[in-house]
């Protein structure tokens, strides 16, 4: 993926104006799918910039998520800030933390640092489940205030929230374009594969593993006060909880780890799976959308066990 | 708000004493669940997300064996391991092995999809309705000077016990068991000096599962049985596979006891709202300090 | 690389473009109905599909009922026209409310929505309907939030946290003044989300006002594995009364476990997972003496005999026993034919102000209340309130208000040991 050809280019730019006229034909369910797709796409490539470049396998993501919805609503309800100001501090808290507890993880290895990151993240959630200023167990409720951009908030259609969501996806691609080809990315890699020899070669192990976690960080946080802004409502059960953490994992798995659309394909491929699913089976209460869809992600993980687009990518790349 | 007098200090020693019976006694259900799972990983390199899914399809099964055979719980043990042996082993030669051979986590992948998979198929044969097995050869409290000690809790864990014995002197002095632990330590090593690591792989796969049919047989007798079940002991497990060393069996029979001890009493003097964030808390503190986990190597 | 970018955008455009709109047919109302119909919940979320499906058998249909619109087809202020539920599964979670309020709404056109059990889902699917102007008739999410929103659609008819925690405090005021019982402290524990919170919020308000101590307030993680500590803070405690919120889950891993470690305070005011389809099959005589509120018993049907004759008609069409949850969502429907019918419109308009002037008598309701009229502001339905049940004989029985009781109430608790 280092030189883009005119042809990819071309290809790109297709599928860029495919995305910008597409909601204004769908319906707002249609829409709603989209919107979630990209978030997951979005938190998908952040935890590709950690887990698939730089080998550490977070479980935790949801910490960052949640960390972004609290913060823009806590500075909403009770600085009255603009949720746009609360987007950036929700990151950059993040970043903060996640450097913070990233640091003493920075020497586990594999599934270690996988069951920390469970860990980190569980602690979070339990603190927030607690924690009265923040609203507790009850969560925050963001009233409904009169919509524009300033606020964050929009009523009578979801086309910004659609176009707010792409522009935040394209720019964590951006970032994980422009991590993956600079040197950077190489030292990343060179961690992924071998700790020791990585810190031989003169790599600052422990300083490029703290840059990708915190980027990460950043980016997921953002898609989280993107939930909280889009949702109304958050509280620890819904914005917390390990199955988002899965879900994103899932997402960056199945499309592809290491490369940088990878996760989008596969946000692309779960999200509207689970969503139409349920909307078309669910409401029998058969369970037969959830049946569908474990059998689906298995026979995919099955016969791409490196993911739909690590597989095109590469079958692509042996054509030539 | 009016001030919330904690009355602790009113027989804290006796329900001190007490907590600390229930931690053991929970903690060697956990640890039981926790070698099934250690050994996979440890063997495979694989984080079996449907693990506490196949505790699910045990413990139903120890319930039909009762409602329709009137078998008691007890008596299914042979039964489920068997059962649970040999489902184990389907899904790893149709299914799990079928991915070993991918990059990354692609296995991780396959597991959550058969998780999802059994526990809505289970909702939708057996409904999503709540089950529990009454009047079983166990049931009641022994009063020892205060003590309560459940009798079916009791029995489970003396279970457990046997159960995690077995396995840890099958593979310190069988042939297999030795190949499985040589596996663990190295497959490249294990594969030049002739161990069909295929077979010992399937083989784990089969036995890591019959034990969680032992625990989901042991779990019936008490506890309440729905679809969803494995969802309430998947996390807890994880980290106590973690803390006590991936693919060490002494460190999970240990890191579970200790995992039940420290929730039951951190939730009783603490908090119990705060009583996970103690344990993870914990494990967190232990890597940190022994990056391997307590018995990992 | 262009082939596979092809391949990406075909699929995107098939999925968003194969959901076309749907005609809407005038002689059925559509009305969508949200529940946690898969998952953990889904038990619970079948048992209020089976209570909502059942109401508009009842006004689609011709029964000798004394329910409003039973004894004609359909509805006559719109021609007999007839209710059809378009259901949603939200496997509770607050996000897929939402995305399946907007779907109900904009794509299967429906003309109100019903459900979603859950507090945090109802909030969020609540939120869209007030979005996109279409009514929103509660009668099963018992968060006190829900209706201090002032939200213009939104409405609810069964009783909120606050109405439900002041009732079990006037019960133990009138256990002290007439049974001559000595209560003074009590112990809160609850499972720490949405719901418990807001329910010990409202006790320890309520425990203040009517003056009794709170001696311990418990939250725990819900789901739970073990919760053995849990009850041995209580034991520490010594709690004249216990008071319990939690959903089934913990209900029966609690059940037992107080047994086991022999907890036997005055008495055990529980609620939600106690009074599920659920609870007593699975725990059998362990539940015998358990206090749950409610807004309904099957021994209403004494002073009411329609009850009794719904009950049959449930037992008959599902073979269970009707229960608490299938009783709440069995009045939004009528609640809406109602108000339809007045109103001789299904526009949101209409039908919000024919809700606003919604006064549906006692007798024609199932629940034990004056009767069904929602506040201006609020749109809570001012005379719900609950009742105490007891669990005696494996089977709930109406025990308090005394006038209301069926049966003689036990208390104080009585020991564990003694019992067979």
């Amino acid at each position: 993926m280092q030189n883009i050809s005119g042809k990819q280019l071309a290809a790109g730019g297709a599928v860029l104006a495919l995305l910008v006229i597409l909601p204004l034909v769908s319906s707002s369910f249609g829409q709603h799918v989209m919107i979630i797709t990209f978030m997951f796409a979005m938190c998908g490539v952040a935890w590709n910039v950690m887990g698939g470049y730089a080998g550490m396998f977070s479980f935790g993501q949801v910490a960052f998520f949640g960390i972004g919805a609290y913060t823009s609503s806590f500075m909403v309800l009770t600085f009255h800030l603009s949720p746009w100001i609360g987007l950036v501090a929700g990151g950059v808290l993040s970043a903060l933390l996640a450097a913070l507890i990233g640091y003493p993880c920075s020497k586990l290895r594999g599934h270690y640092f996988a069951i920390a990151s469970i860990a980190f993240a569980e602690i979070v959630r339990i603190v927030f489940n607690n924690w009265k200023t923040v609203g507790a167990a009850e969560g925050l409720t963001l009233p409904m205030v009169k919509e524009s951009m300033a606020h964050f908030m929009f009523h009578s259609s979801k086309l910004p929230y659609y176009y707010i969501m792409l522009l935040f996806l394209l720019l964590a691609v951006a970032v994980c374009y422009w991590v993956s080809t600079s040197k950077m990315g190489y030292y990343f890699r060179a961690i992924k594969e071998s700790h020791e020899i990585a810190e031989v070669l003169g790599v600052n192990v422990v300083r490029y593993r703290l840059f990708a976690i915190m980027i990460s960080a950043f980016l997921t946080s953002m898609a989280g006060t993107f939930y909280a802004q889009y949702i109304l409502y958050i509280d620890p059960e819904s914005v917390m909880i390990l199955a988002i953490s899965v879900q994103i994992v899932l997402v960056a798995m199945l499309g592809g780890a290491s490369t940088v659309l990878g996760p989008v394909v596969g946000a692309a491929i779960l999200i509207p799976l689970s969503e139409y699913s349920r909307a078309w089976l669910g409401y029998k209460g058969t369970g037969a959308d959830m049946i569908l869809y474990g059998t689906l992600i298995t026979i995919i993980a099955m016969y791409q066990p490196a993911g739909v687009w690590g597989a095109f990518n590469s079958r692509m790349r042996g054509g030539k | 708000m009016p001030p919330v007098r904690n009355r602790l200090e009113y027989s804290f020693m006796e329900q001190f004493v007490q907590q600390i019976v229930n931690g053991v006694l929970i903690g060697l259900v956990y640890s039981l669940l926790a070698i099934g799972l250690t050994l996979v990983w440890g063997v495979m390199n694989v984080l079996n997300f449907a693990h506490g899914d196949f505790l699910m399809l045990g413990m139903f099964l120890s319930y039909w064996l009762y409602t329709l055979a009137g078998i008691d719980p007890l008596f299914s043990i042979p039964i489920n391991a068997v059962a649970l042996f040999l489902l184990g082993m389907f899904i790893y030669r149709f299914i799990i092995s079928k991915v070993m051979k991918g990059p990354g986590l692609a296995q991780l992948v396959v597991t959550f999809g058969i998780s999802i998979f059994l526990s809505n198929v289970a909702a939708l044969i057996w409904t999503p309705n709540f089950r529990s097995i009454e009047h079983t050869l166990l049931s009641g409290t022994w009063d020892i000077s205060g003590i309560k000690l459940s009798i079916p809790k009791f029995v489970s864990s003396i279970g457990s016990i046997l159960a995690s014995f077995g396995v840890f002197w099958f593979l310190r002095n069988t042939r297999t068991g030795k190949a499985i632990l040589a596996v663990e330590m190295d497959r490249e090593a294990a594969l030049i000096m002739g161990i069909n690591t295929e077979r010992i792989n399937s083989l784990s796969f089969a036995i890591g599962s019959a034990l969680v049919g032992v625990a989901g047989a042991l779990l019936a007798t008490y506890y309440y049985i729905y679809p969803f079940v494995g969802g309430t002991f998947g996390l807890v497990c994880f980290c106590i596979v973690a803390l006590g060393g991936f693919g060490s069996i002494e460190g999970a029979f240990i890191a579970g006891i200790l995992v039940g001890v420290v929730q039951t009493l951190g939730g009783y003097i603490f908090d119990p709202s705060y009583k996970l964030a103690i344990v993870f808390a914990m494990y967190l503190i232990t890597v940190w300090i022994r990056p391997q986990g307590l018995k990992g190597w | 690389m262009r082939r596979a970018l092809m391949v990406c955008m075909v699929f995107i455009v098939a999925l968003s473009l194969c959901t076309g709109p749907a005609l809407a047919e005038q002689k059925v109302i559509k009305i969508g109905a949200l529940y946690p119909l898969t998952g953990n919940l889904a038990a619970t979320g079948m048992d209020c599909k089976r209570g909502a499906d059942l109401a508009v058998e009842i006004i689609n249909g011709k029964f000798d009922l004394n329910l409003p619109f039973a004894k004609e087809e359909g509805i006559p202020g719109l021609g007999g026209a007839k209710i059809e539920l378009i259901y949603a599964d939200t496997k509770g979670d607050p996000k897929n409310g939402l995305a399946e309020a907007e779907r109900l709404i904009t794509q299967e056109h429906v003309v109100a929505l019903i459900g979603a059990y859950q507090s945090a889902v109802t909030k969020t699917a609540s939120q869209a309907a007030e979005r996109l102007k279409i009514p929103f008739v509660c009668s099963d999410s018992s968060s006190p939030t829900l209706t201090e929103r002032d939200f213009t659609y939104f409405f609810r008819v069964s009783p909120h946290d606050g109405t439900m925690a002041r009732n079990q405090f006037e019960f133990l005021k009138d256990l002290e003044k007439q049974k001559g019982k000595k209560i003074k402290t009590v112990a809160l524990i609850y499972e720490n989300t949405e719901f418990g919170a807001n329910v010990a919020k409202m006790q320890q308000q309520y425990a203040k006002e009517f003056g009794y101590e709170v001696v311990a307030d418990i939250p725990y993680p819900a789901n739970s594995s073990d919760v053995t500590s849990e009850v041995g803070k209580l034991i520490s405690a010594k709690p004249d009364v216990v008071m319990h919120a939690a959903y089934i889950t913990d209900a029966i891993l609690f059940t037992k476990t107080f047994k086991e470690m022999n907890l036997v305070p005055q008495g055990f005011l529980n609620m939600a997972g106690y009074i599920e389809s659920d609870y007593l099959p699975t725990v059998k005589a362990d539940g015998d003496y358990f206090y749950v509120r409610s807004t309904f018993a099957l021994d209403l049907a004494k002073k009411k005999p329609m009850v009794g004759q719904v009950a049959a008609l449930y037992q008959k069409q599902y073979n269970i026993p009707m229960g608490e949850n299938t009783a709440r969502s069995f009045s939004a429907p009528f609640v809406l034919a109602d108000a339809f019918n007045r109103a001789k419109s299904t526009e949101p308009e209409a039908v919000v102000k024919a809700l606003l002037e919604t006064n549906i008598p006692g007798d024609q309701i199932i629940n034990p209340w004056k009767g069904i009229q929602f506040d201006p502001k609020s749109h809570q339905n001012i005379h719900a309130s609950a009742m105490l049940v007891q669990i005696l004989d494996q089977a709930y029985y109406t025990v308090w208000p005394f006038d209301a009781a069926s049966r003689d109430l036990v208390w104080p608790f009585p020991a564990w040991k003694g019992r067979k």
